[in-house]
């Protein structure tokens, strides 16, 4: 038998990404959202995704300001220190894209329940929260079948594809992460189909040097992507950190819909190692390994 | 005699005030970036409570790191003795009721100690997206502690009602919070203005004390729900000498907490001069 090998082009996404998935996107806050996926996924036009986030930031309201989301479920979605989300504003308040909004821990059970394949998880909730009566489709009040006691159940999340990017796999899938695994490893269980990028692949036995670091095995993972930078604009903990300018120039673009699709043209719809030219090169890539390198504690 | 600092922003008095609620041994979630509640958890882990635990990120039990815009979630990271999926701190930490404090800000609050992260106006055409909630709807029931801080303490954060309640303490008072499974605790609000707290169900929040220079009316004024307000009412304590230092030359030697005070046009011209001390800082 010939060694198992998943690795493939970033086109060929669209083998298992298809018009009208629901899409679950790894990451968290402004680190590791699949960025050379999420640019992939606006170069190859596909349409109608649900996309569900627990933290997302620019790689949500990048998909919403390219038209490729039809629905979105979140918890949240921030450019956090830089402002409220751009293109998901308009989206909700001007064109009244639908979504469902879930609390955090609510999205994160879910996606346990769905991982555990069962329809849902029992947790003391959200109680009093105005989401348990807009989205009773994601929550309902029951009570212990032992104690009585009031509870929440958390309806399970079944994505038909997870997208993540890791620090590193091997050919068969076996991938670390070394820095904020967030809610990728819960949305890689429930998935149906998956997807992981990485800065790099190595050999299985770079990988069994530190099974620790391993947090997703291979029957978890359809398809390996080495995409280095491959968070960027976002950053990939510890090894380098967003990036604050290319981010304010995302901001500025999307204010209006005119200039995003200028952002666009500019940055997203072209070759991708040609955006890693566009964002500085190895020059801005240096900046950013040795910010995330120079840290101080006290 | 404690030496107070005869110059202080009100960044840092409010950072100040937030580092005193937290106790030596709590375990501290940090949540999302915000400047303010991350240098307040350091300066607290660098002075009174050292053996606090610090959740930043996925990192557990990190050690206190110095503040920069960009490079938190890298310290947080290289300091940990542990790192951690979000499922397993709600495990170990939220669902467990073993979290203490994890400070959070929002749109709007009311008198009920709800709050409201989604929208202005009605939920389905609403005059403002906001980001959501995050975990912020769950944790500030499960948490010992909901404390939240507000750099602009005004009649449009604080509402009667809130629009939408994306979240709320929902079991308030001591008794009531053993019986239902949670740790006893406040609700206590640090503003540019005053600190105030919510300890029982049926009475109102009641001004616990005033930042220097701030009157009784001022605070009542900017509120938009009752007020308990005490005869004496104290002083919200200076910043030390000590405490400004340390946030200035250790923890936030880069003025990030400066930022939430900030808006438009001034907030972008600011984070272009930390971003520019930042590079200074590694040579470029």
């Amino acid at each position: 038998m010939p060694a198992e090998n998943k690795v493939a082009k970033l086109s060929d996404i669209t083998k298992i990404i298809k018009d009208g998935d629901r899409v679950a996107v790894g990451g968290s806050w402004l680190g590791s959202h699949p960025m050379a996926i999420i640019r992939e996924i606006i170069r190859s036009k596909i349409k109608n995704l649900t996309a569900i986030t627990v933290v997302g930031s620019i790689d949500i309201d990048m998909l919403i300001g390219a038209g490729c989301l039809s629905r979105l479920m979140f918890s949240f979605v921030s450019m956090e220190a830089f402002g409220l989300a751009p293109n998901f504003r308009r989206a909700i308040e001007k064109e009244g894209l639908p979504y469902d909004e879930i609390t955090g821990l609510a999205v994160i059970i879910g996606l346990e329940a769905g991982g555990r394949n069962i329809p849902f998880l029992p947790y003391r909730g959200p109680f009093g929260s105005d989401l348990i009566k807009y989205r009773p489709e994601f929550y309902k009040n029951i009570k212990c079948p032992f104690t009585g006691e009031d509870l929440i159940a958390a309806a399970a999340i079944v994505p038909d594809v997870a997208i993540i990017h890791a620090t590193r796999a091997d050919h068969a899938g076996n991938a670390q992460i070394e820095g904020t695994s967030g809610t990728d490893i819960e949305m890689m269980r429930a998935a149906k189909k998956r997807i992981v990028s990485v800065e790099e692949i190595v050999t299985d036995e770079e990988i069994r040097k530190h099974p620790e670091k391993t947090k997703i095995p291979k029957f978890q993972v359809d398809m390996v992507i080495e995409a280095p930078l491959g968070a960027h604009p976002c950053s990939c903990a510890p090894d380098y950190v967003f990036d604050p300018w290319h981010i304010m120039k995302y901001m500025q673009a999307a204010t209006s819909p005119e200039t995003f699709r200028q952002y666009l043209d500019e940055y997203v719809m072209k070759p991708e190692f040609e955006y890693l030219e566009a964002i500085g090169g190895m020059r801005q890539a240096a900046i950013l390994r040795r910010l995330a390198r120079e840290v101080k504690f006290l | 005699m404690t030496q107070y600092a005869k110059d202080y922003s009100v960044g840092e008095l409010m950072c100040v005030t937030l580092a005193k609620e937290i106790e030596d041994g709590d375990v501290v979630v940090l949540g999302s970036f915000t400047p303010l509640a991350y240098a307040s958890y350091i300066l607290a882990k660098i002075t009174h409570a050292p053996n606090i635990t610090l959740l930043a990120y996925a990192s557990v039990d990190t050690r206190p790191f110095q503040l920069s815009f960009t490079r938190a979630e890298a310290a947080a990271t290289r300091g940990a003795a542990l790192m951690w999926t979000m499922l397993e701190d709600l495990n170990s930490v939220h669902l467990k009721g073993r979290g203490d404090v994890e400070a959070i800000s929002s749109i709007q609050a009311d008198q009920y100690g709800n709050i409201n992260l989604s929208v202005i106006g009605e939920y389905d055409t609403p005059k403002l997206r906001g980001p959501g909630g995050a975990g912020a709807p769950e944790v500030i029931k499960m948490h010992r502690k909901m404390i939240g801080y507000f750099p602009s303490h005004t009649t449009r954060t604080f509402v009667p009602k809130v629009d939408v309640i994306t979240g709320t303490r929902y079991v308030i008072g001591a008794k009531e919070r053993v019986k239902s499974g949670y740790r006893p605790g406040p609700i206590r609000y640090i503003t540019n203005l005053a600190v105030i707290s919510k300890e029982e169900k049926d009475r109102p929040f009641k001004i616990d004390s005033l930042h220097p220079g701030v009157s009784v009316e001022q605070v009542v004024e900017n509120t938009g729900f009752e007020l308990e307000v005490p005869k004496d009412i104290p002083q919200t304590e200076k910043p030390t000498a000590e405490q400004v230092r340390l946030l200035r030359e250790e923890v936030d030697p880069y003025g990030t907490i400066a930022f939430d005070f900030k808006s438009g046009k001034e907030r972008l011209e600011y984070l272009n001069e930390i971003l520019q001390k930042e590079l200074e800082s590694i040579g470029y």
